[in-house]
């Protein structure tokens, strides 16, 4: 397949010719100013090592305490699952299978897939279901919440901060660092990106 | 891409036709749109839309994406409707020494107001009230523009699109803090957080408004308005 000349803006429709270009430029669209893609320096690598890193500490982020909460020496200690698992409990099962979804499924479905479409790229392999594995992680990228789940972390914790001791836990760390290294990976590993590897391996 | 020049005549010749025949778009000049070519929505790749498929991805190729205003409309009108037990219902309970509070979106803004801590009442004032109302609004009047003279110019209306799509996930804030509460806060007997059904009610708007967002084709903005110009 032949490398594409020209892109049509995502936003207006607008042709545009793609330019020779610089590691960290962003190609803009001329006629609506939207960003259509950033380049980075290693991209592969990049993609590889920081995906691997969040999906590690996502793993972590399951397997140790994340909060506990003490109120005059009755300790409640929480694990992520659990923002998903009490509401399905309390027979909130809508809300607690959009949590565990968001928050934590299609991050690992994400990171998991991206890797298992990168590593054998990275080694000059064949990629299995290059095409599926593509269309899946386009379909993925704007359910995942892991920045928001912070951030609402954070407010129901300035909620009962008054009302009890908190402790933050292992696992809540691991969660921000795999939150970072996540927007890094989607960054660098953007659609355009993402399929002109796929365009390789197909080759 | 570098197709020859009689087949992209051809298409745009076919195009045409297809416009004068069935009175759809005229497609601005300059758009991929305008030369027949079918921006894939799935990986980007630009194919002549006769094809069909996309050759690298096999996804169903379209000029613009068949009714969309429909379909946007549909979904703002649904997640308007579920706005409203949305705030209606408590979004939590708190339950302390068995005496039940219960608390709804506007009411949890008040609570933070009234102790004292404004920056975090205007986080979730703007996730839970502003932006998915703004939203909203700025959904059904895109879906509007579309079709008539708006007194915005095109870039504005693309940019105000951008930024709803771009905001639109940031309204789950009160979702999770609803889903930590009541992990953390359950002491039996002393303190317990229950969730309430305006949580699921308020969950459906943000899916829907999101869903909403993504289906609307931004580049019907700029089909329509470049015409009345
Ligand atoms: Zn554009
Ligand atoms: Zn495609």
């Amino acid at each position: 397949m032949e490398t594409q000349s020209k892109i049509a803006c995502h936003d207006c429709d607008c042709l545009i010719m793609l330019p020779e270009m610089q590691i960290n430029q962003t190609l803009v669209c001329p006629s609506c100013s939207s960003k259509q893609f950033t380049t980075y320096n290693r991209p592969l690598d990049y993609s590889i090592s920081y995906g691997l890193s969040s999906l590690i500490l996502l793993v972590m982020a399951n397997s140790f305490p994340f909060l506990s909460f003490d109120v005059q020496g009755q300790i409640r200690t929480i694990t992520l699952i659990q923002a998903s698992n009490d509401l399905f409990i309390q027979d909130f099962v809508f809300l607690a299978v959009l949590v565990y979804i968001f928050v934590l499924l299609l991050p690992m479905a994400y990171l998991s897939l991206l890797l298992i479409l990168l590593i054998p790229i990275k080694f000059g392999l064949k990629s299995f279901f290059a095409v599926s594995i593509g269309r899946l992680i386009g379909y993925f990228r704007p359910w995942i919440m892991a920045e928001v789940f912070i951030v609402g972390v954070l407010i129901a914790l300035i909620k009962v901060i008054d009302l009890a001791d908190i402790i933050v836990g292992f696992s809540f760390w691991a969660y921000i660092g795999f939150a970072i290294l996540f927007t890094l990976t989607a960054n660098i590993s953007n659609r355009h990106q993402l399929w002109y590897w796929i365009d390789r391996a197909k080759r | 891409m570098r197709n020859d020049k009689a087949k992209v005549a051809s298409d745009i010749a076919a195009q045409k036709k297809a416009n004068t025949l069935t009175q759809h778009f005229q497609y601005p000049p300059g758009t991929a749109a305008f030369e027949g070519l079918a921006n894939c929505r799935s990986c980007q790749l630009l194919s002549d839309v006769n094809v069909g498929n996309c050759p690298r991805c096999n996804d169903t190729l379209y000029l613009r994406s068949p009714n969309s205003i429909q379909r946007t409309l549909a979904l703002i009108i649904t997640a308007i409707l579920l706005y409203i037990p949305a705030n209606i219902y408590p979004i939590m309970n708190t339950v302390l020494f068995n005496d039940k509070t219960a608390s709804t979106i506007v009411g949890g803004v008040v609570l933070f107001v009234e102790s004292g801590s404004y920056f975090i009442a205007a986080v979730i004032f703007a996730a839970s009230v502003l932006i998915p109302i703004a939203k909203m609004l700025i959904i059904l009047w895109l879906c509007y523009a579309t079709s008539r003279q708006s007194h915005l110019s095109r870039p504005e209306l693309s940019r105000l699109y951008r930024a709803t799509e771009f905001i639109g996930k940031w309204s789950m804030i009160d979702i999770f803090v609803v889903a930590i509460l009541v992990a953390l806060v359950h002491i039996t007997g002393i303190m317990v957080v229950e969730p309430g059904t305006a949580a699921q009610a308020f969950a459906g708007v943000v899916i829907l408004t999101m869903i909403a967002a993504h289906q609307f084709d931004a580049r019907l903005i700029w089909d329509k308005q470049k015409n009345n110009e």
